[in-house]
């Protein structure tokens, strides 16, 4: 894992949290800015993921988590976003909150697992 | 109008931290059952049993209809239960429970979001349950 793209990722990612629960709190439908912060977020998700997937082999434990957590994490603002696209309401922006949460604490549990077996 | 649909409408954000979990509870269970079972294998189990739970809560309530509805509540009362025993369980006889698992300790590994989860869970189910008998009956 990469450590400064991980800093920047899970920033963005807290970000990407205040912005889509601000949005379900005040009832505004998704939008550019919150589809662009997704992205990007999205995009340092699918770098670590490759940079991850070809650090497994070197990892000395914790290669069954690591691996789940690395390949489930692209998935969550996929189908947060995509449900938020499709139903336009304040609901599905919160859900884009709380995906947007879990990435950021998954990908710190990433980098910790890295740090420590890598 | 009431919402009829558990996975619409507030029942979205349900959906997706039930999600979230289900996903943290799984990879926790991969790596103690194929990195160390031995240590607990009482714990380890259910924490598979939990997240098998969390999906099948997840499952049922994004898909919303008459049946799945009525799982996902059997799910959220299963794990309200479960979280209850296993987090009394784990204080009475601390060496079965040598790992945070997502139930033991009331799930304050988890922000206690594990023990308040159900409760939400069953309570909004219920809610939804009521409101398509009413418009049923009303059609």
């Amino acid at each position: 894992m990469i450590l400064v793209l991980t800093q920047v990722l899970v920033a963005a990612a807290l970000l990407l949290t205040v912005v889509a629960l601000g949005y379900a709190l005040f009832d505004r439908v998704i939008g550019n800015v919150v589809l662009g912060l997704a992205a990007l977020v999205e995009l340092g998700v699918i770098v670590q993921l490759v940079r991850g997937l070809a650090g497994i082999p070197s990892l000395d434990g914790s290669k069954a988590t690591f691996t789940a957590y690395l390949i489930t994490l692209p998935f969550v603002l996929a189908i947060t976003v995509w449900s938020a696209i499709k139903d336009k309401t304040r609901w599905a922006m919160a859900s884009i909150g709380i995906g947007a949460f879990a990435v950021a604490v998954m990908t710190l549990r990433l980098q910790q697992i890295w740090d420590l077996h890598g | 109008m009431a919402e009829t649909h558990s996975g619409h409408g507030p029942g979205r954000i349900l959906v997706a931290v039930y999600g979230v979990l289900a996903l943290a509870a799984t990879g926790r269970s991969i790596l103690q059952i194929v990195e160390y079972f031995d240590r607990a294998p009482l714990a380890y189990i259910l924490s598979a049993l939990a997240a098998v739970i969390y999906i099948v809560a997840t499952v049922g309530m994004a898909r919303g209809d008459r049946s799945s509805t009525r799982i996902a509540l059997l799910a959220c009362t299963v794990e309200l239960v479960g979280v209850l025993v296993v987090g009394a369980f784990s204080y009475a006889v601390p060496s079965a429970f040598p790992d945070k698992t997502v139930w033991s300790h009331f799930g304050s590994g988890y922000g206690y979001v594990p023990l308040i989860l159900p409760v939400l869970g069953i309570w909004w189910l219920n809610r939804v349950r009521r409101g398509s008998t009413q418009t049923s009956s009303a059609a």
